[in-house]
């Protein structure tokens, strides 16, 4: 099965038809639950929000008289709801459980979405090729990353950074690996990049360095050599890289 | 496409023309220019937030025209286009400490909410096979009011970027966003199928977010 699959069944298809409030009860649900796991998707649906928002600027019309009076009485007398507060995060380092946030589906919807988010990543990181080589290699881990998506056992999860962002991780304990992407993480200077670790028992292992990220989101990127009880973690690291982190993590989850 | 309107429809010429405003009522229409840039909104919904009654009339100066314009235009009748109007307005004081500036500016937030309530009130009143038929045959009027040269440059702009569009993506996005059709509904008045439709709204509203210059 190739990446090409998911991108026709795409919901990304519907992101314009949600700006502009086209889309039916059930499809306008389906693609919200679509949104709370797809930072590409719920980066792309803010700006056809914001163009959508302009198009009230034609439609702006004076309202009946009297109507402001009505509606600052009718204030006057409403209670305001609070605001919606996070759950208390965890002390460093985490416990062995699920942020609140986390949440591991297995359902195919929720592959498909990561799918179709990391297909396009893929589409993009396309455009930064120079020569052949760098071509063959981009082949060689677009083939590595299907084989996670397209396991049997693939999980997806979407986890909250610590920090800012989300991220989004589908991983296959039969290809002992997890592809990875990122949306929003906080901008690091020039001498920094992200870095990946696995931390088992014997400590934490280096397990690749995350790119920058183009319009916010990373371009996927896959962790080999999973083993059994390993957690995933990133750090803010030199950008050449450390053997081991050096400042705490932004992300650290436990894998299923 | 057979049953192309024309560009822009033809109660929509007037638009912010002479005779368009009210004497005195200058600065209510005149949100978004305001409320960009400056962020200025979104600090003012933090005020609301915390009960400053006199950051919500502000507030109310800045988006009301907006919210009400949507109201009307996406149900047409303008009592119940008020009605909504109001329960929107009030939303937004009930619902201040929920904005969120990471998810986009406040005249987006006020807006989607305000479309969002419309087209809601539309879609359950109606069966949808009649509000096509009623779509179809409506005319469109607004009596839009423009009053500060600011609103009058944001909606000129609006209107430039939307003619930039094709006629297919214009149309799919002004019957769903104007009227509050449903894609399904657009095919049907467009006589294209739906797929269609749904990659037209979408190439559309990325054509007028880029042509716009928003994030």
């Amino acid at each position: 099965m190739s990446i090409v699959r998911f991108r026709r069944t795409d919901p990304h298809t519907l992101a314009g038809a949600y700006a502009l409030d086209a889309l039916g009860e059930a499809d306008r649900k389906r693609f919200e639950r679509h949104l709370s796991g797809c930072p590409s998707c719920a980066q792309e649906a803010r700006g056809l929000g914001e163009a959508t928002s302009r198009l009230a600027d034609t439609l702006a019309t004076q309202p009946p008289d009297g109507m402001r009076e009505r509606v600052m009485a009718a204030a006057a007398r409403t209670r305001q709801d609070p605001p919606v507060t996070q759950p208390a995060r965890p002390a460093w380092p985490p416990r062995a459980v699920w942020p609140a946030r986390a949440r591991w589906t297995g359902r195919r919807w929720g592959i498909a979405v990561a799918c179709g988010v990391l297909a396009i990543a893929l589409v993009f990181g396309g455009m930064a090729f120079h020569n052949e080589q760098q071509l063959n290699q981009e082949r060689a881990r677009s083939r590595a990353i299907a084989a996670v998506l397209n396991a049997p056992d693939a999980t997806m999860m979407t986890v909250a950074a610590t920090s800012r962002g989300t991220a989004t991780i589908v991983m296959s304990h039969q290809a002992r690996a997890l592809v990875f992407t990122a949306a929003r993480l906080p901008a690091l200077p020039s001498s920094q990049r992200y870095e990946l670790w696995l931390t088992g028992r014997a400590g934490a292992r280096a397990a690749g360095m995350l790119p920058p990220p183009r319009a916010g989101m990373t371009s996927p990127v896959i962790v080999s050599g999973l083993r059994a009880g390993d957690k995933f973690a990133v750090s803010a690291e030199p950008a050449s890289g450390v053997p081991h982190p050096t400042s705490r993590m932004i992300l650290n989850v436990s894998l299923p | 496409m057979t049953d192309s309107q024309p560009w822009p429809p033809p109660g929509r010429r007037g638009a912010g023309g002479p005779g368009a405003g009210e004497p005195g009522s200058a600065g209510r229409a005149g949100g978004r220019a305001e409320g960009r840039g400056s962020g200025d909104l979104g600090t003012l919904l933090g005020q609301v937030a915390r009960g400053d009654d006199a950051a919500y009339g502000v507030v109310y100066a800045r988006v009301a025209a907006h919210v009400f314009g949507i109201a009307r235009s996406v149900l047409r009748d303008p009592a119940q286009a008020e009605e909504v109007a109001q329960e929107v307005l009030l939303d937004v004081w009930r619902d201040a400490a929920r904005y969120d500036a990471e998810r986009g500016t406040a005249m987006a937030w006020v807006t989607t909410r305000a479309h969002r309530r419309a087209v809601d009130r539309v879609r359950s009143e109606q069966a949808s096979a009649a509000r096509e038929q009623r779509a179809a045959r409506a005319e469109v009027s607004y009596d839009v009011v423009a009053e500060t040269v600011a609103a009058r440059l944001d909606a000129e702009r609006v209107r430039r970027c939307l003619g930039s569009l094709t006629d297919l993506q214009r149309e799919s996005i002004t019957l769903a966003y104007y009227r509050g059709c449903t894609y399904r509904e657009v095919a049907v008045l467009l006589k294209v199928p739906v797929g269609t439709v749904k990659t037209r709204m979408r190439d559309g509203l990325i054509r007028l977010r880029d042509c716009l210059g928003v994030d």
